[in-house]
């Protein structure tokens, strides 16, 4: 009896946050999903017309390859960050911890309007390279999936930083050099010893960088220049522009439960559970 | 049918009075003139038998609405003791059906759209407009509907930067399309609205011809099919601001953008670094309607809005907010400078097409799908 009790003061404990879930965002997923289905008429004519819509296809592959390559962006640069953060520096480490979190302070549109004035055809690296006579005509580099890309790796980057900073740190130096006394070089001792001990943190970085990608609104839409659709900037469209609830919510259910499906198929080839909750 | 007014554009002019107003471009009789005259604000009437009354009268808000609040209706009460108040809630067709249908009618006057006043029209939601009152030769062709009249009208512009165009203009959408000899990036709206005639026009259809052409469906697809071909030089435009900021961050070199917009960036940009052309552009009408069972009396709103036709008070409207007089006599009263930037004078009336709301009715809505396909795939 004793322990029941315990176990009931947890969930007390958890009850606030769980209260919240339910009320701000299960219930109304549930509704958006009652919206998928019942407007403008019962049935499964949103996902039918989805299904025929050329327009959705392309914005869900657009979607899927911005996420996948900020990913993959976010956790090259990150991974570099956080080993030097964790291996190198010393008296300086609270600073550049403070560097990767700084962004947060500012807010992503803030951010993605910083990015139109540095990369537009008249934006300061296009004004510098054309000083530097090295081009002689501005270069292309926003208003397309290069613009959005180049903001969404910085946008997204400290996600992929912080999960792979706490595994990283957590890994005693003591493998490293049990490895190099018994003679593997450099190289091997980092790519047999030290890498798949952050693996961890690296999935957890990827996961975390690529689901939160496939949402994002702000920073393709202002530097996409309407060609790079993503997904939740076409439900926008949907809504706003035709008060067409019915489609933009079904858009909604299939971007969850595709999202749910990559988490899924990821869980196949990884542990998610020692990834994400285990971790050391 | 489905209710095809431009919303956007409307706010949208709202908007670009605001920025004049605050930049000190408009005075604040000039302010209250011109919205006076866009038709969000009331015309001036005598209401000497119904001291008591009140006029509401319904814009697309901002902080227009408290402006024209403070500057015109306050004043105006000043003068005839009559209380105007402005409402900038956006009188959507749905609203104004859901008011008349509940019996509990508190708007005398809106600024809708004529797909807005056709629906309304059939619904037999709208009081029809007495041609007694309001003169029906003082507002452009084909914008005085049985139900409904025009207040003001914008286009769909050709505006072109010189400068980056090395001076070489394209006059024509043919020419638009045309990426050899005026290379350089354009700009559309995130919308076919007023667009697809541009991608017709290309094609080669003459002006007078673009809605015949998309009259089929394969028509419709050999239009979207323009923007296909064009689309690595196509950023496009959300909302009227953007397309102001693509001109003036030299983003773009060419583009199909609202004239309202287009007489703001006439004063931004610098000389020779911004042309406007009406050639071949689309000239849309805002509208007037009057809910069934208004509360002010039908008759009293009608002489608002003959009092609004007025070409001096028209005029002030172009000059101070950009957007046109639907009355086409206001030109003469244009002072030289403005002409060209006027969508109603008679020379740029000649080079457009009424913009066509009952083809976006049955239309708007399976063509903005292929344009967004279009442009992405």
């Amino acid at each position: 009896m004793p322990r029941v009790n315990e176990k009931v003061s947890y969930w007390m404990l958890v009850l606030p946050a769980l209260a919240i879930m339910v009320c701000f965002y299960i219930l109304p997923v549930l509704g958006i999903w009652e919206i998928a289905f019942t407007e403008p008429e019962t049935g499964v004519g949103n996902f039918v017309k989805m299904a025929g819509s050329n327009a959705v296809k392309t914005s869900f592959v657009i979607t899927f390859r911005v996420a996948a390559i900020t990913t993959v962006g976010c956790l090259i640069l990150g991974y570099i960050v956080a080993y030097a953060i964790s291996n190198f520096a010393t008296r300086l480490t609270p600073l550049m911890v403070a560097l990767v979190i700084l962004p947060f302070w500012v807010s992503v549109l803030i951010r993605s309007f910083s990015w139109i004035v540095l990369l537009g055809r008249s934006g300061l690296v296009n004004d510098a390279l054309m000083h530097a006579e090295l081009i002689e005509r501005p270069l292309r580099l926003m208003h397309n999936e290069l613009g959005v890309l180049i903001a969404m790796i910085h946008v997204m980057l400290p996600f992929a930083v912080l999960p792979m900073l706490t595994n990283m740190r957590g890994i005693s130096g003591v493998y490293v050099q049990a490895a190099r006394s018994l003679g593997a070089s450099e190289w091997t001792s980092f790519r047999q010893v030290y890498f798949p001990q952050t693996m961890p943190g690296v999935l957890s970085g990827a996961l975390l960088v690529f689901v939160l990608s496939l949402g994002f609104f702000v920073t393709p839409a202002l530097l996409g220049g309407g060609r790079v659709l993503m997904i939740s900037e076409y439900i926008t469209y949907q809504i706003q522009e035709f008060l067409n609830w019915g489609l933009g919510s079904a858009l909604s259910v299939v971007l969850l439960v595709a999202t749910a499906l990559v988490l899924l198929i990821a869980a196949r080839f990884v542990n998610l559970r020692a990834t994400l909750l285990e971790r050391k | 049918m489905t209710d095809t007014t431009d919303f956007e554009a409307k706010r949208d002019i709202a908007e670009i009075a605001v920025e004049r107003y605050k930049q000190g471009r408009l005075t604040r009789r000039g302010f209250i003139a011109a919205m006076g005259a866009l038709g969000v604000l009331p015309a001036f009437g005598h209401r000497a038998m119904a001291q008591t009354k009140e006029i509401i009268v319904v814009n697309w808000g901002g902080t227009a609405k408290d402006v024209l609040q403070e500057v015109l209706c306050d004043t105006y009460t000043a003068e005839t003791g009559i209380k105007v108040t402005v409402d900038g809630s956006g009188p959507s067709a749905g609203k104004i059906r859901a008011m008349v249908e509940s019996g509990a009618v508190v708007w005398d006057l809106c600024d809708s759209g004529a797909g807005s006043a056709i629906i309304l029209e059939q619904q037999g939601m709208t009081e029809a407009i007495d041609y007694s009152i309001v003169d029906k030769s003082k507002v452009l062709e084909g914008t005085a509907y049985n139900n409904g009249v025009g207040n003001y009208v914008y286009s769909y512009v050709l505006a072109t930067n010189p400068q980056l165009l090395g001076g070489n203009i394209p006059q024509t959408w043919e020419d638009v399309w045309n990426v050899k000899d005026f290379p350089g990036m354009r700009t559309f709206r995130k919308s076919v609205r007023g667009q697809l005639e541009s991608a017709t026009q290309a094609r080669g259809v003459p002006l007078a011809e673009v809605y015949d052409a998309l009259s089929t469906e394969d028509g419709i697809k050999a239009s979207i099919a323009k923007f296909r071909e064009l689309r690595e030089n196509i950023i496009v435009w959300g909302s009227g601001s953007d397309s102001q900021n693509l001109f003036l961050q030299e983003e773009v070199a060419i583009g199909n953008i609202w004239s309202t917009r287009a007489h703001l960036l006439k004063d931004q940009m610098e000389e020779g670094t911004f042309n406007v052309s009406f050639n071949g552009g689309v000239i849309a009408p805002g509208i007037w309607v009057v809910p069934k069972g208004n509360p002010a009396g039908k008759d009293e709103v009608m002489k608002f809005i003959a009092h609004g036709q007025k070409p001096e008070l028209q005029v002030q409207w172009l000059e101070k907010i950009g957007s046109g007089p639907i009355n086409p006599a206001a030109a003469e009263l244009v002072p030289a400078e403005l002409a060209p930037y006027n969508p109603s004078s008679p020379q740029n009336l000649a080079m457009q097409i009424l913009y066509n709301d009952e083809w976006y009715a049955k239309n708007q809505v399976s063509a903005e799908e292929l344009y967004v396909d279009a442009l992405i795939n």
